[in-house]
C-alpha cells in the first residue's frame, strides 16, 4: 500500500495538472495529496508495526479455500464483458447457469429459474423503470 | 417549525409512502432474515430503484423501512437457526435459541417483534424531539465546520470499523482518493483519470456502493456456499404459542431500559448496533430479578437485544440528519442515499427543507408501528426463504446488482467500473482491510471538498482557518480524543463481548446435550458459571 501511494503521490503532478488560470480556488491537488501523505505515513506505521513490534496479523492465502472466490469474480467479470456483447438476457443465463453449476447445484428447477428470472428482471427494468438494459453490440443493440 | 410537521405528517401518509414502507419492510426482513446477507445489502439493493422516485423523502423512507426490517429480520433466524442473520442480532441468538430449544420459537420470535417495535418507536419518537434541537445549536455551522465533521465521520468509521486502525485509515484515504478521480468540480481538471475514457467521469458512488457491498458479501456466501457443499441447518419448526399479555408486561422494563441505553450510543457516532445490544444485555443481566435465568432462554434476554439493535435506527439518524455524519454501515449508505438524490443532511435540511426532514421522520415512525402487524404475518414465511437453496437467490441478486449499477447512468462502463472495483474490494478483504471506511470515504469526498473549497476561498486561501475558528478547532481536537476513547473502549468491549459469546456457545452446547439426555422441559441443569464478562 505504501508502494501504491509513493507511486500515486510520484504520478500526482503529471496526474491533476494545475489549472490555467487562477480562479482563486485552491489547487485541485490539495486533497489527493493530503490523502496520499496520510496514506504514506500509515502504511509506514503498518511496516514499522510488522518489523519492529512483530504485532502482524499474518493474512494466510489459502488457496482451497480462495480458489472459488476467484474463479467467482472472474466468472463475473466474464459476465461483464458478456453483457456489453451479446446483451443482458443471454449473458445472464450463461453465466449462472455456469456458476451455480460450479457451486455443485444440479437439480434443474433451478436452471430454469435462472432463465426466468433473467427475462423477468430485463423485463422489468425495461417496462417498470424505463431503464432498457443493454441488447448487446453484436446484434446491433 | 409546526407549521412543516403538520405538513409532514399529511405528506407521509400517501399511498406511495405507505406502499413503499410495507415493500421495504417485507424485503428488510428476508434480507436481515438471511444468515451472510446484511441490511446493508437490501438497502444497496433498492438504491437503484429509488432513481425513479420524484420525491427524494420516498426514497430514504424505503431505505429505512428495509433497515427497521432487517434489525427485526436478523433476530428470526437467530432464534430459529442460532445464526444471527445480522452482526447486530448476535445477542438475540444468547436467549432466543435456547428459548426456541424448548420449543417455543413463536414465544421467543413474538418477544423479539414486540421488542423490536418498542425499542424502534422509543428512538423514532426521540429523533423527532431532539432533531430540531441539535439542527438548531449547529445552525451556526460554516463550510469551515462542515469539512471538520467530514474528518471527524471518516476519523470515527475507521476508529470502529475493528482490526487495526492504520488499516482503516488506509482505507478511508483509498476512498477519498476514488472520490477524487475524475474532473474537479471547482477547476474543471480531470484528476487521476489516467488517460481513460472511463474514469473521465469519476466513479459514481452507486456501482462502487454494489461492487463493494452487495456484490462482495454475495460473492463470499457463494464461495461459502460451494466449501459447504450446499448443506443446510437445520431449522426449528414455528410453533403457534404466542406472546401473553402478562409476559409482554414482564419484559416491558428491560425493553425500556433498553432503548433509552441504545439511544444514547446510537446517537453517538461511530458505536452503532453491534455494540449496544451486547451493552444492553449485560444492563439487564445486571439489573433482572432472576440473572440466573439469562442465557437459558429468557423473555427479558431477548427482548434486551432486541430492542437495543432497534433503537438504534432512530438514534443513528439523529447525528446523520442534524450533522450529516454517518454513525456506522448503514448510515454511510443511508447518507450516500442522500447524496444520490441531491440533498445533504445538516442543520440546512430542517431550516430549508424542513417538510422533507419531517416526513423522514414520520416515515421512521410509521416503519416502526407496521412492523408489528408485518412481523405477525410475515415471520413465518420469511423463517421458510432461509431454507431456500442459496442458488436461487444468488444469481437473482447479482443479476439485480448488474442491472442497477447499470440504471446509475444507463452506461456500459458502469458495469466495467463494478467490476473492476469487485476484484479490488476482493484483494482488500484478502489483505484484511476493513471497506467500510472506502465507502465513506467515497460517499463524503465530495462534501468534504466542496467545503474544503468553499472554506478556503472564502478565507483567501488561508488554510489555518480550520484551526483558528473557534468550533472547528474544538471539532477537531474532539476527533482525536474521541478516536483514542472510542478505541480504548472498543477493544475493551469487544474483548468482553468475546468472552461473551464464547460462554454462551458453550451453554448452548451444553444445552443441546442436555436436551437430548431429558425430555421433561422443567428439569434444565445448574446455572452456568458467570462468565467473567464485564459491567461497564
Amino acid at each position: 500500500m505504501g508502494l501504491a501511494s509513493l507511486i500515486l503521490l510520484i504520478m500526482l503532478p503529471s496526474q491533476v495538472r494545475e489549472p490555467a488560470y487562477d480562479s482563486g480556488a485552491p489547487s485541485p491537488r490539495i486533497i489527493p495529496g493530503i490523502c496520499l501523505v496520510i496514506m504514506l505515513i500509515f502504511s509506514v506505521v503498518l511496516l514499522v508495526q510488522s518489523l519492529v513490534f512483530k504485532k502482524e496479523k499474518i493474512v494466510e492465502f489459502d488457496w482451497q479455500k480462495e480458489r472459488p472466490a476467484i474463479i467467482l469474480i472472474a466468472m463475473l467479470c466474464v459476465y461483464v464483458v458478456l453483457i456489453i456483447q451479446i446483451g443482458y438476457v443471454p449473458a445472464s443465463i450463461i453465466t449462472f447457469i455456469a456458476i451455480v453449476f460450479f457451486c455443485g447445484e444440479r437439480k434443474w428447477p433451478v436452471y430454469v429459474y435462472i432463465v426466468i428470472a433473467s427475462i423477468l428482471i430485463y423485463l422489468m427494468f425495461k417496462n417498470i423503470f424505463n431503464i432498457p438494459l443493454p441488447t448487446g453490440e453484436l446484434f446491433g443493440g | 417549525m409546526f407549521a412543516d410537521i403538520g405538513a409532514a405528517f399529511v405528506q407521509t401518509f400517501t399511498l406511495t409512502n405507505i406502499a413503499m414502507i410495507c415493500i421495504g419492510l417485507a424485503i428488510g426482513m428476508v434480507v436481515g432474515c438471511i444468515p451472510g446477507l446484511s441490511v446493508t445489502l437490501g438497502i444497496v439493493l433498492m438504491l437503484p430503484l429509488t432513481y425513479t422516485f420524484d420525491d427524494a423523502a420516498t426514497a430514504i423512507i424505503l431505505l429505512l423501512a428495509v433497515y427497521v426490517g432487517g434489525m427485526y429480520g436478523g433476530s428470526i433466524s437467530a432464534i430459529t437457526l442460532n445464526t444471527p442473520g445480522t452482526n447486530s442480532a448476535i445477542a438475540t441468538t444468547f436467549d432466543g435459541y435456547p428459548l426456541a430449544k424448548k420449543g417455543k420459537v413463536k414465544k421467543a420470535l413474538d418477544t423479539s417483534l414486540f421488542a423490536s417495535t418498542f425499542g424502534g418507536l422509543f428512538s423514532a419518537i426521540l429523533l423527532l424531539l431532539c432533531a430540531q434541537i441539535i439542527a438548531k445549536l449547529v445552525s451556526n455551522f460554516t463550510s469551515v465546520e462542515y469539512f471538520a465533521m467530514g474528518i471527524l465521520g471518516i476519523s470515527l468509521i475507521a476508529g470502529v470499523s475493528g482490526g487495526s486502525l492504520p488499516k482503516a485509515i488506509i482505507s478511508g484515504m483509498i476512498g477519498l482518493l476514488m472520490g477524487c478521480i475524475g474532473l474537479d468540480a471547482v477547476t474543471g481538471v480531470s484528476r487521476f483519470s489516467f488517460g481513460l475514457k472511463t474514469l473521465k467521469y469519476g466513479i459514481d458512488i452507486l456501482p462502487a456502493m454494489i461492487a463493494l457491498i452487495a456484490l462482495t458479501q454475495v460473492v463470499m456466501k457463494l464461495r461459502d456456499f460451494k466449501l459447504a457443499g450446499g448443506k443446510l441447518d437445520d431449522a426449528n419448526k414455528i410453533d403457534k404459542e404466542g406472546l401473553t399479555m402478562k409476559e409482554a408486561k414482564s419484559i416491558l422494563p428491560a425493553c425500556l431500559r433498553s432503548s433509552g441505553i441504545a439511544s444514547v450510543l446510537g446517537a453517538m457516532p461511530g458505536v452503532g448496533g453491534g455494540v449496544a445490544q451486547f451493552l444492553c444485555y449485560n444492563e439487564a443481566r445486571r439489573t433482572s430479578k432472576h440473572p440466573e435465568e439469562f442465557g437459558k432462554g429468557c423473555l427479558e434476554g431477548i427482548a434486551a437485544a432486541e430492542s437495543s439493535n432497534n433503537a438504534v435506527v432512530g438514534s443513528a439518524m439523529i447525528p446523520l440528519l442534524t450533522l450529516g455524519i454517518p454513525g456506522d454501515g448503514v448510515t454511510a449508505l443511508l447518507l450516500g442515499a442522500f447524496v444520490l438524490h441531491g440533498i445533504t443532511p445538516g442543520p440546512t435540511l430542517f431550516t430549508k427543507q424542513g417538510v422533507m426532514a419531517y416526513t423522514i421522520i414520520f416515515g421512521l415512525l410509521v416503519a416502526n408501528i407496521f412492523l408489528a402487524p408485518f412481523g405477525l404475518a410475515l415471520t413465518r414465511a420469511v423463517a421458510k426463504i432461509v431454507q431456500v437453496r442459496y442458488t436461487y437467490l444468488a444469481p437473482a441478486i447479482i443479476m439485480f446488482c448488474f442491472a442497477g449499477a447499470f440504471a446509475a447512468t444507463n452506461n456500459t462502463k458502469e458495469l466495467v467500473l463494478t467490476a473492476a472495483i469487485l476484484v479490488f474490494s476482493y484483494i482488500l478483504t484478502l489483505l484484511d482491510i476493513d471497506n467500510t471506511p472506502l465507502m465513506l470515504g467515497m460517499i463524503l469526498e465530495s462534501i468534504m471538498e466542496k467545503n474544503f473549497v468553499t472554506a478556503s476561498m472564502s478565507y483567501d486561501r488561508d488554510y489555518t482557518i480550520f484551526f483558528r475558528r473557534p468550533i472547528s478547532l474544538v471539532i477537531l481536537i474532539l476527533t482525536v480524543v474521541l478516536l483514542v476513547s472510542m478505541m480504548r473502549l472498543n477493544k475493551r468491549i469487544e474483548k468482553a463481548n468475546a468472552e461473551q459469546e464464547a460462554e454462551m456457545a458453550a451453554n448452548h452446547q451444553k444445552f443441546d446435550a442436555e436436551a437430548i439426555e431429558k425430555t421433561e422441559h422443567n428439569e434444565w441443569g445448574p446455572p452456568p458459571a458467570k462468565g467473567g464478562t464485564s459491567e461497564d
